[in-house]
């Protein structure tokens, strides 16, 4: 999976994000860039400041929440 | 409020011709970097009141160049007991208007869970509810329709 080491900093930095429930962080390696009300508006700042790099988009909540698909259908390698 | 109209298909149920493409914010940065922009490609999609999430075939995904901008947690048939991390692309998506004059359904920023199999099952990614949650639907059994109103 990629995003490995952005998905751990969200893990790591979870308590003090924890005040933002619901909306959405951006996160580039290590780093939090900024906690943003809309996921429109953290993509579209995190092609502006990393353009191609990777970067993570995240909804913020304490309890992670689960994406349930009724169909038939796995979860996939990279499309890489 | 502009709608589509479709019928329902007899394997399938309700299912809608769409055109993905890169989203508008990859968009805006792939211009600026001067690279080119991949073509938006026609799909059709499952509109499953069952998918919490939009999924979309890898197919695609790769047809459009995409890496991964999210990560969600997924729990399908497949999955058993346990959900999985599972990456998530960021697209935009339309759907026409069941008239010219219609205004399309337009998403131009959205996250989609990549998963597999589906353009095996005769489309290609499935409408879920963070996009109906936008709509109306209507399940005419009866006319053999369906309507979507956003």
């Amino acid at each position: 999976m990629a995003l490995e080491k952005e998905l751990a900093t969200y893990k790591s930095k979870l308590p003090e994000l924890k005040d933002s429930e619901g909306k959405f962080v951006l996160i580039h390696g290590d780093q939090v860039v900024d906690v943003y009300t809309s996921y429109e508006d953290a993509i579209k700042e995190g092609y502006a400041k990393f353009k191609l790099e990777p970067f993570l988009v995240k909804q913020i909540h304490c309890v992670e929440q689960v994406q349930f698909i009724s169909r038939f259908a796995d979860p996939c390698i990279p499309v890489r | 409020m502009p709608y589509f109209n479709l019928q329902l298909t007899p394997n399938q149920g309700l299912v809608a011709n769409a055109i993905i493409a890169v989203s508008h914010a990859r968009r805006v940065a792939l211009t600026a970097l001067q690279q080119p922009v991949p073509n938006a490609i026609s799909v059709r999609l499952l509109v499953d009141t069952g998918a919490s999430h939009t999924c979309i075939d890898p197919s695609v995904l790769q047809s459009l160049g995409l890496t991964p901008t999210g990560i969600a947690t997924v729990n399908t048939p497949t999955t058993g007991t346990q959900p999985q991390n599972q990456d998530q692309y960021d697209i935009s998506l339309l759907i026409p208007g069941s008239h010219p004059t219609h205004f399309p359904l337009v998403v131009p920023n959205i996250p989609v869970i990549c998963a597999q199999f589906l353009q095996a099952q005769g489309f290609h990614g499935l409408l879920g509810r963070d996009v109906l949650s936008r709509c109306i639907l209507i399940y005419n059994g009866p006319a053999g329709m369906f309507t979507v109103a956003y």
